[in-house]
């Protein structure tokens, strides 16, 4: 009854493609995010915002609206839970977002910069929703990329969907403490980077 | 009084025993839905589990609909395939969250409720949802071309405004129900209060959400052969307006105040729309189609009720069940029905105070 959030699903489908920051050192700086939304909740956002060619909406256009995605996203934590050697990791507010429309679909891009930049030997990032409202499917091509890393670096990425044993724990737990939560997490996908 | 103590003991062990077995039912479900892995909202089959498939079914049918709005822009037969598919999207969806089923349930049970008045109150309701994300879209998107962000704030507070209205319609019933618990409680022991009588009487009160109190004398032309029983502490107030057990007789439901009673339970349901009806009107408006939008809000409205009614029509059955259960109980039936409707109108009270502290997950509102 109270598991309300159980039995949610999703009215957002976001595409995803994210890439992870590296400085030289090998410190990880942040993570930048290319988030495709479905054409209904595109057109949704889209509602009001005038172009001067139609059908065309230029990215100053779209200002206003990127504003309010990243201002909106907040709330959710971006949706972008990162942890280094099992530690958790925080966010600071996004930087270079821009909202992008091709194809009737709108991609918001945008970088998260990390509260402190840190050095991990184990890496791991996960993009879901909570409350499953949006459901975060990764690109087919490209999904995630390290930009910077050191060359021994060994990225994993892990779909929700792929029945991987991690995300059925993840599921069973979930239900264990009861369910209304963190129920988006049986979604999450994640990326795991080791480096030496 | 140590009498009055104990049947307060029983009643209240029997209230949580009723209230444990939903809990369980709730955790059998969740269980169901553990087993099955359906972290696959795409996948054509999960695996097992008619929730998880339901569940599945539903992102489907909701993600079809903009290729069909896109469709019926050239191709107007594909209107109902629209439609089909928001119907049976309404009908899946309404097992979610939100959708008024917990409100109008325990409204059902906590007022004693005939499962025909749960039917047109989940269909009511259900309208009046349609009808507002119709209203708000039509207003804000359509006449004053407002903004998405304009549009949420409008959703967001018509959402605080909805749990508030939960909250306080909860209040109402605990304030009404409170009253026949506690006279329950007061009651003598059915046993020696029904010495010498035909058959014992429910004494409830019989105000179902409206204030009767002062004019409750006119109820007591029911042509019942009752027997009260005035042998019991004269400084408690007695309700002389006999409860009766069965559902409110014809008249009581054409009069004009007995359709009035249900209207405080249409409009706390109905008053939120579904964000999903949001998203498809407003992308049918871009499409040019906002009648196809409405049309399709309707369609979705009509499954939602379907749903709605059927959970509503369990609710008051199992009520029903409860009460027959508890009549064979020597007596202490009563206790325990008053006990349950009391539950029930707590219940919604405590929903309302979950949803609006954020206790309670509730359907989001669209706002990116």
């Amino acid at each position: 009854m109270f598991g309300a959030a159980a039995e949610a699903h999703p009215h957002v489908w976001i595409t995803a493609k994210s890439e992870l920051i590296y400085a030289p050192d090998g410190t990880i700086t942040g993570v930048r995010h290319a988030w495709t939304f479905d054409d209904m909740f595109s057109s949704y956002a889209l509602q009001g915002i005038e172009a001067k060619t139609k059908g065309a909406y230029t990215r100053e256009e779209l200002a206003p609206l990127a504003q309010t995605n990243v201002e909106s996203l907040k709330e959710y934590a971006y949706f972008t839970f990162a942890r280094g050697d099992g530690k958790k990791q925080r966010f600071n507010e996004p930087v270079d977002y821009f909202l992008e429309y091709r194809d009737t679909a709108l991609t918001l891009h945008f970088t998260l910069p990390l509260k402190t930049p840190f050095k991990a030997k184990e890496l791991s990032l996960e993009v879901f929703d909570p409350t499953y409202f949006i459901d975060f499917q990764y690109a087919d091509k490209e999904p995630v990329k390290l930009v910077g890393a050191s060359a021994d670096c060994k990225m994993q990425f892990q779909r929700p969907n792929d029945g991987s044993a991690a995300a059925q724990k993840l599921g069973e737990q979930n239900f264990l403490d009861g369910g209304a939560g963190n129920f988006g997490m049986m979604f999450a996908n994640k990326i795991l980077v080791e480096c030496p | 009084m140590m009498q009055t103590l104990s049947r307060a003991m029983r009643g209240l062990a029997l209230s949580v025993a009723v209230l444990a077995a939903v809990a369980l039912l709730d955790g059998a479900v969740h269980a169901l839905l553990a087993q099955n892995p359906f972290g696959a909202p795409r996948a054509a089959e999960p695996e097992g589990g008619i929730v998880g498939w339901l569940l599945a079914k539903q992102s489907e049918f909701y993600r079809q609909m903009s290729a069909t709005i896109r469709a019926a822009k050239s191709d107007g037969s594909a209107v109902w395939t629209l439609l089909a598919i928001s119907f049976a999207y309404g009908i899946f969806h309404a097992a979610g969250p939100g959708h008024g089923k917990a409100v109008i349930s325990s409204y059902l049970v906590a007022n004693r409720e005939t499962a025909r008045r749960g039917i047109v109150l989940s269909f009511a309701s259900a309208l009046m949802q349609s009808l507002i994300a119709v209203l708000i879209v039509g207003i804000c998107a359509w006449l004053l071309n407002a903004t998405a962000k304009t549009m949420c704030g409008a959703e967001k507070a018509i959402e605080i405004a909805s749990y508030a209205l939960i909250a306080a319609f909860g209040a109402r019933l605990v304030w009404v129900k409170g009253g026949g618990f506690i006279r329950a409680l007061q009651l003598p022991r059915p046993a020696l209060a029904m010495a010498g009588a035909h058959h014992h009487h429910d004494h409830g009160d019989h105000d179902r959400g409206g204030d009767h109190h002062h004019h409750a004398h006119e109820h007591h032309d029911h042509g019942h052969d009752h027997t009260h029983d005035h042998g019991h502490d004269p400084h408690h107030v007695h309700d002389e307006h006999c409860g009766h057990s069965h559902g409110p007789t014809p008249a009581e439901l054409a009069g004009p105040g007995g359709w009035r009673r249900g209207l405080g339970a249409i409009f706390t349901v109905g008053i939120r729309p579904c964000s999903g009806a949001i998203l498809v009107l407003v992308f049918a408006l871009a499409q040019g189609l906002f009648w196809a939008g409405i049309a399709a809000t309707f369609a979705m409205g009509l499954g939602t009720a379907i749903t709605v009614a059927a959970i509503a029509v369990l609710a008051v059955s199992a009520r029903g069940v409860a009460e027959k259960l508890s009549a064979a109980r020597d007596g202490g039936g009563m206790l325990v029905m008053r006990g349950l409707e009391f539950a029930a109108a707590a219940l919604v009270l405590l929903f309302g105070i979950g949803l609006l502290l954020g206790y309670v997950a509730a359907e989001r509102v669209t706002c990116l």
